[in-house]
């Protein structure tokens, strides 16, 4: 175990720890990116309420059944083809969601990757530190 | 699950990361030891050491006028268990979106 994660992070350009999950669906791309990017869709499936705001810089707040909340932003949005987004838990390390839609013979691949991110994340004004959970949680609550 | 930043910093760097790879397979060192397997100084040596060692990837022990340093998995266990809980939840979840959609 130990020695393939030293490979998989020698890999990695920044010595970053992700992990990649593949799926083909037969929908199409069009209808899995609704899954993905609608609030009341998306809470079907990944096993807890999501609040999403589908736009970069949106919020996403997402409260696991059994597990402490989640909350983050919106980074990267491209209509049916890729969103991206970074949250983490109160004490937890922050992780960037990646999910890649691409049109297959009779779907669509459905590639998803999380990457755990270091504290600290680039933001548009450079190096930008993790808001305070409460902070953040405080806005999200008014904004809502 | 909580996994210091310093981890990260300490295998970002391939050299450092070597340095760690040679303990890991190689067995507990000196820094003069590893030196001598390596292309570079003992001084370059004992300061990636010395991230290693912030980051709990390696323990101290002495060794006459020198420290010998022996490789420490625990926070790449956390790491591990990181990924496969993860992986495992992203399986869970994409079955779900499968049956939702076909």
């Amino acid at each position: 175990m130990v020695a393939l994660i030293l490979r998989a992070m020698s890999n990695e350009p920044n010595g970053e720890v992700a992990i990649e999950r593949e799926v083909e669906l037969m929908a199409s791309p069009e209808k899995i990116w609704e899954r993905i990017t609608d609030s009341s869709m998306i809470s079907e499936w990944m096993g807890g309420d999501v609040e999403i705001e589908p736009r970069p810089g949106g919020r996403i707040t997402f409260s696991p059944e059994g597990g402490p909340g989640v909350w983050g932003t919106v980074e990267e949005v491209v209509e049916h083809e890729r969103i991206q987004w970074s949250w983490r838990t109160d004490e937890g390390r922050p992780s960037l969601i990646e999910f890649e839609l691409s049109p297959a013979e009779d779907g669509t691949i459905v590639i998803v990757r999380e990457t755990l991110l270091p504290w600290r994340i680039s933001g548009p004004d450079g190096f930008t530190e993790w808001p305070e959970a409460s902070a953040w949680s405080s806005s999200a609550l008014n904004a809502a | 699950m909580e996994i210091p930043h310093r981890v990260f910093s300490a295998l970002g760097d391939p050299t450092r990361l070597e340095v760690l790879t040679t303990l890991a397979s190689g067995g507990p060192a000196t820094a003069t030891e590893i030196a001598a397997r390596m292309p570079i100084t003992r001084q370059a040596v004992a300061k990636h050491l010395a991230a290693l060692d912030a980051a709990g990837l390696v323990s101290r022990s002495p060794a006459g006028r020198e420290v010998r340093y022996q490789f420490d998995a625990a926070p790449l266990e956390d790491l591990g268990r990181w990924a496969a809980d993860t992986a495992d939840t992203w399986d869970t979840r994409l079955q779900r979106l499968r049956k939702s959609v076909e």
